[in-house]
């Protein structure tokens, strides 16, 4: 049993499988909550996982990057003694039934943490994680737009395992050296799988390829943006309907902005903290004189997007930084989602180009 | 349990633990903070260049990221010259000799001094923009043959504001080195120019084909030396200044100093005018 091989699971022995799983580390799965709610979170026995689930607008990537994450904890006595404890908590997990787009941007953030400069906490974390991918064939939501950002609906690299519904059983297929050691407690359980599953999950892929309702033609903003072609007035007009309640960065999987600040506990002691940050804050890059170089709710929003889609992020990044999981489009009052501000862009423009150019932009 | 972390550790988010060795008043906000670590064999292994910063962790109030201002030759201790300003700046100077305070660090690229051997200088600086800058000088000083010509410009708001007015006291007796000074709002005792910076440029004679000028101060300062200079005939690529930015982990992570796509503390923070150029941000 090893990476790239392809295998069935029956779905009577799922849970018995992942049973096998936990005894190794926790299960991070998708499970529904009271009224009818999905929602990412550590399960108690496989029997609870939502196999069955759509999409949850609450993305796990902060079993990788947490909230709140504590760094290390400090105590300022004896007077003029300074203790310091350094904390870094990374227990064993599965995180089960995670989307193909959550993939891709934890896969993403893997690159960001890791490279040049190695962040301890995220890599501790990202070590101990095996991702258990379920395909999308359920029909996407319509925010969904994956399909645009090479992030889904299914992955051909990128996974630890991934699972696809075939009515009775799951194909399951290795991806990585992680997802064969997580194979091997239950590895009695899978059969090979034969041509008629195979030719099963590739009608599903075609299938899955066609229900989407949403696009981003992503290309033509990413070239305005990255020449700084988008003037300001676009921006501003952009910005002028954002609340700055950071939902678009804060529910975004790729996202990685963090603040750090040194909370006081109740014994006297100090933790110092990590916490999610939005670059749509005002309080971002206001410096302590008050000085602001990103002053304008317009160059927020340019800033957000010139990370998300432009060239020199590219380059660096090797993707770009938007999976087309659409949540910032379900999160977002006042359609400042990435699939409707790059066609407030791509419309927007037409104002400022010369006549002959936009003949050709339609 | 509470473990003691006196070692250097693979955690780069973990601080190293370094005393108040003196404290020196420059302004009535500024003060310079001589420390040592605590760590000697870290000590040993600690080295930068002019142009880093480090991040210093006031315990009990949070993290900020510091320029060095010391002379880089010496290695026992080095020096952080700081504006109460902010939450951890102003508890800062409530600090006493002897209290600990955490260092992370070195970060940052440095000045190009290495690169510019053979060639005239120009320094110009504006307020605590001096600090970055006051290592560069003293290598250049204790240097002095490998450099030609070397044009200082400092510009304060008032003849109290000036930071290292013991340094500029001796620059200023210096026969190898040209340097004036000016404040915004003169007083009684003084006798040098009154008005920004930029009124100093008429005084000075350098070819501007072979001088390297270095620029620290604040935005407004920055803005119009940049375009004095240009005047003057200085390429884009012989314009080094060093920005700043609202700063967190100093190791390109939290995401909070980048400008497009430049984070200012792992690129930055000294960039010259074309590299500045090349960033849409920052509107040049």
């Amino acid at each position: 049993m090893k990476a790239s091989e392809t295998w069935v699971l029956k779905k009577t022995d799922v849970s018995k499988f992942f049973a096998g799983v936990a005894k190794e580390m926790r299960l991070v799965a998708p499970r529904y909550l009271f009224g009818g709610d999905v929602t990412f979170g550590v399960v108690e026995s496989p029997g609870e996982i939502a196999w069955d689930y759509g999409h949850v607008i609450y993305p796990p990537k902060r079993f990788l990057l947490p909230h709140y994450e504590d760094m290390f904890r400090y105590e300022c006595g004896p007077p003029r003694r300074i203790r310091l404890e350094a904390i870094n908590e990374a227990p064993p997990q599965a995180i089960l039934g995670i989307r193909s787009c959550d993939v891709s941007a934890i896969r993403f953030q893997e690159k960001f943490f890791g490279s040049p400069i190695v962040d301890p906490y995220y890599k501790a974390r990202s070590d101990s994680t095996v991702l258990f991918s379920l395909v999308c064939n359920a029909p996407p939501k319509k925010e969904c737009f994956c399909i645009c950002c090479d992030a889904g609906p299914y992955l051909n690299a990128g996974f630890d395992v991934q699972l696809t519904d075939l009515g009775d059983r799951f194909l399951y297929e290795i991806g990585s050296e992680k997802g064969t050691k997580a194979t091997e407690a239950g590895a009695s359980m899978l059969v090979k799988a034969g041509s008629d599953d195979i030719a099963e999950r590739r009608r599903i892929e075609v299938q899955a390829d066609l229900l989407f309702e949403t696009t981003a033609y992503l290309a033509k903003a990413i070239d305005f943006i990255s020449a700084d072609e988008v003037p300001d007035e676009i921006w501003e007009e952009l910005g002028s309907t954002c609340f700055r309640c950071g939902a678009c960065t804060n529910l975004c999987p790729v996202c990685t902005c963090y603040t750090v600040d040194d909370r006081a506990e109740a014994d006297g002691s100090f933790t110092r903290c990590r916490s999610w940050d939005s670059c749509q804050y005002a309080g971002f890059t206001r410096e302590a004189s008050g000085h602001n170089p990103r002053p304008t709710f317009g160059s927020r929003v340019q800033r957000r997007f010139y990370h998300k889609t432009s060239y020199p992020y590219i380059m660096r990044d090797g993707r770009h930084g938007c999976v087309g999981c659409g949540r910032c489009i379900s999160a977002c009052l006042t359609k400042l989602g990435v699939p409707d501000v790059v066609k407030r862009i791509r419309r927007g423009m037409h104002k400022y180009l010369p006549a002959q150019d936009r003949a050709a932009e339609v | 349990m509470w473990g003691v972390t006196d070692q250097p550790s693979e955690n780069l988010y973990m601080p190293m633990i370094a005393v108040v060795d003196e404290i020196f008043d420059e302004t009535p906000d500024t003060k310079t903070f001589r420390l040592c670590f605590e760590d000697k064999e870290y000590a040993k292994s600690f080295s930068w260049e002019p142009g880093q910063f480090v991040e210093v962790t006031i315990f009990g109030a949070g993290e900020a990221p510091i320029g060095f201002a010391s002379n880089p030759l010496e290695k026992s201790f080095f020096e952080l010259t700081v504006v109460a300003r902010g939450k951890v700046t102003q508890m800062m100077h409530e600090l006493k000799r002897g209290d600990q305070v955490g260092i992370r660090g070195p970060f940052g690229n440095c000045w190009p001094l290495e690169a510019v051997k053979g060639m005239d200088l120009l320094v110009v600086s504006g307020g605590c923009g001096l600090a970055p800058l006051r290592p560069a000088i003293l290598q250049i000083l204790a240097n002095r043959k490998d450099y030609g010509e070397f044009w200082m410009l400092y510009g304060a708001r008032t003849p109290a504001d000036r930071d290292f007015k013991y340094d500029l006291e001796e620059w200023a007796k210096r026969d190898d080195m040209h340097l004036l000074q000016t404040v915004d709002i003169g007083d009684d005792t003084w006798k040098d120019n009154v008005g920004v910076v930029t009124t100093l440029f008429d005084k000075i004679k350098i070819d501007a084909r072979n001088t390297v000028a270095l620029n620290c101060g604040p935005a407004i300062m920055i803005k119009f030396v940049t375009i004095g200079l240009l005047k003057m005939g200085f390429s884009e690529d012989r314009l080094v200044t060093s920005l700043e930015r609202y700063m967190k982990c100093g190791v390109g992570k939290c995401g909070h100093c980048c400008v497009n796509h430049v984070y200012l503390c792992t690129e930055g923070p000294v960039f010259t005018y074309q590299q500045m150029r090349a960033l849409p941000e920052l509107k040049l």
